[in-house]
C-alpha cells in the first residue's frame, strides 16, 4: 500500500512535468498560422485589433476559460487535464474513454492503477478522434453522400445516448446516489433555464450538488454503522 | 490572391500541423508513460491492453460525430484551419461561434462574400486566442489542484475525499446528461430522453446481465450509442 502510494506520487509527478511542457509548446503553435499570415501576405488586425478579439471571446468564453478545467479537474486528474483540455472533446470523447478503460481494466477510479488506465484511456483516444478528423478533412466531402441520411440524422442523438451509457456505468456502483444525482441534476437543470443562469454557473452547481448527494449518503451510512 | 487559395495554402497547411504534432506527440508522450507505468505496478497485459482497446472503441462514434460541422467549417474557413481547430481544444461548435464573432468585428458574415481576408485573418487571432484562455488556465493550475487534491487526501477521512472525488464525476455527468434531455422535455421534444434511456438500459443489461462476457464489455459503450441513437431515429425520424 505505501510502495504504491509513493509510486502513485512519483509518476503523478511525471505526468505533470509532461504536462506542462507539451501545453507549454503548444501554446507556441497555437499562434503559429497567425504569425505565419502575418509575415507571408502582411495582413494581421493590429495591437487595437486583436485586443479586440481578445475581449470578443472573453466575453464569450471567459468564464468556461477558468470554470472548466477546474470543474473537471476531481474527474480527469492531473494527466487526464493534461491531455483533455489540449485535445478537447472532454465530455464526449476524453472521459468516456477513460470511463472504459478502467472497467474493462478492471481498476477501480481514485487508485493509482485507476489514474494510470484513465490515462492510457485519454491519450488512445486522441490518436483515434485525430485520425478521424484528419481522414474527414481530406474526404469528407466525397464519402459524405454515400452516407444514408437516415444515419446522418440519427448522429443528433448521440450525447444523449453516449452521456446517459456513461452515466449508468459511473451511477450503478451505488443506485441510491446514482438516481439522486440525475434527478436533482434535471431539477437544477430545469429551474437554472427557467430562471436564465448561464450554463456555466450551472455547470459548477450541478458538479457541487454530485458532491452533496454524496456526502448525504456517506453521513447516512457512518449514522447507521454507529448504530 | 484569392481567399479561398490563402485558406488552402500549403504554407498554412505546415502552419497549422505544428499544433496537430502537438497534440499527437502529447498523446504519445502519456500513452508510453502509463504503458510503461502500468507494467510496473504489475497490471498484467491483457488487462490493460483490454481497456485501452475499449477506449479505442468506445472514442470511434464520438469521432466521427463532428464530420458535418467539418465539413461547413472547410467552407467557410478551410481545410487547414479547420483541421487544426478540430483537432484542438474547442468543438467545432465553439470554433464556429468564435469566427462568426470575429468576423462581424469588422462586418463581416461567415459564409458570405463579406467574409474576405480581413475577417479571415481576425477569426484565426480570435481562435488563437480564445484556446489560449484554456491552455493557460490549464498550464498554471493543474499541479496546483494536483497538490491540493494529494492535501485533502492527508488531512481528510480518505473514504470521504474518495466520495468527495466520486462526487464532482457524479455531477458532472449528471450536468452532461441533463445539459442533453432538459431542454427538449421543456420544449415537448422527448426524442433525447428516449435515445439516453434506450442507450442507458442497454448500458444495464450489457453490464449486469452480460457481465461474463468480457470481449462484450469492452464494446459496451459503442454498442449502447448505437442502440439509442437508432431507438430514438426509429421513433422520431
Amino acid at each position: 500500500m505505501e510502495n504504491t502510494l509513493q509510486a502513485g506520487v512519483a509518476f503523478n509527478k511525471k505526468m505533470v512535468r509532461l504536462g506542462m511542457i507539451t501545453v507549454a509548446f503548444a501554446i507556441v503553435a497555437n499562434f503559429v498560422p497567425a504569425i505565419y499570415l502575418w509575415i507571408a501576405y502582411g495582413v494581421w488586425p493590429g495591437v487595437n485589433g486583436v485586443l479586440q478579439v481578445w475581449g470578443i471571446a472573453a466575453a464569450a468564453y471567459g468564464i468556461s476559460w477558468v470554470v472548466q478545467p477546474i470543474a473537471y479537474f476531481g474527474v480527469l486528474g492531473a494527466s487526464g487535464s493534461y491531455i483533455g483540455w489540449l485535445a478537447g472533446s472532454v465530455g464526449d470523447i476524453r472521459l468516456p474513454s477513460a470511463a472504459m478503460a478502467q472497467k474493462v481494466a478492471k481498476v477501480e477510479q481514485g487508485t493509482h492503477e485507476g489514474d494510470v488506465m484513465a490515462t492510457i484511456g485519454t491519450s488512445s483516444s486522441v490518436l483515434v478522434s485525430v485520425g478521424f478528423v484528419t481522414l474527414f478533412t481530406i474526404i469528407g466531402s466525397r464519402v459524405l453522400p454515400y452516407f444514408p441520411q437516415a444515419v446522418l440524422d440519427a448522429f443528433n442523438y448521440i450525447l444523449p445516448a453516449l452521456f446517459a451509457a456513461v452515466y449508468v456505468e459511473v451511477a450503478k456502483k451505488d443506485i441510491r446516489t446514482g438516481l439522486t444525482g440525475i434527478v436533482v441534476g434535471l431539477l437544477i437543470m430545469y429551474l437554472g433555464t427557467l430562471i436564465g443562469i448561464s450554463s456555466a454557473v450551472l455547470t459548477l452547481i450541478i458538479v457541487f450538488s454530485g458532491v452533496v448527494v454524496n456526502r448525504v449518503f456517506y453521513v447516512i451510512d457512518r449514522k447507521k454503522g454507529e448504530e | 490572391m484569392d481567399l479561398q487559395e490563402i485558406m488552402n495554402s500549403p504554407g498554412l497547411w505546415i502552419a497549422s500541423s505544428i499544433m496537430v504534432i502537438a497534440v499527437v506527440g502529447q498523446a504519445i508522450f502519456f500513452l508510453r508513460a502509463s504503458l510503461k507505468e502500468a507494467k510496473l505496478i504489475g497490471l498484467q497485459r491483457e488487462q490493460y491492453v483490454a481497456g485501452m482497446r475499449s477506449s479505442l472503441i468506445t472514442a470511434i462514434g464520438p469521432s466521427f460525430s463532428p464530420v458535418i460541422v467539418l465539413l461547413s467549417m472547410i467552407a467557410v474557413i478551410g481545410g487547414p484551419t479547420t483541421w487544426m481547430r478540430l483537432c484542438d481544444v474547442g468543438a467545432g461548435r465553439t470554433e464556429l461561434a468564435v469566427v462568426s464573432l470575429a468576423a462581424q468585428a469588422v462586418g463581416a458574415e461567415p459564409g458570405t462574400d463579406s467574409f474576405g481576408l480581413e475577417a479571415f485573418t481576425y477569426s484565426i487571432w480570435a481562435m488563437a486566442l480564445n484556446n489560449l484562455g484554456w491552455l493557460v488556465v490549464v498550464l498554471i493550475t493543474t499541479h496546483k489542484m494536483s497538490g491540493i487534491v494529494d492535501k485533502l487526501y492527508s488531512k481528510y477521512d480518505p473514504k470521504w475525499i474518495k466520495l468527495l472525488m466520486g462526487g464532482t464525476i457524479l455531477g458532472l455527468f449528471a450536468y452532461l446528461l441533463s445539459n442533453q434531455i432538459a431542454p427538449g422535455l421543456m420544449e415537448g421534444n422527448l426524442a433525447p430522453i428516449v435515445a439516453a434511456v434506450a442507450s442507458g438500459g442497454t448500458m444495464l443489461i450489457i453490464s449486469k446481465a452480460l457481465a461474463k462476457h468480457q470481449r462484450l464489455q469492452e464494446l459496451a459503450l459503442g454498442i449502447s450509442m448505437i442502440v439509442g441513437m437508432a431507438v430514438a431515429q426509429i421513433a422520431f425520424g
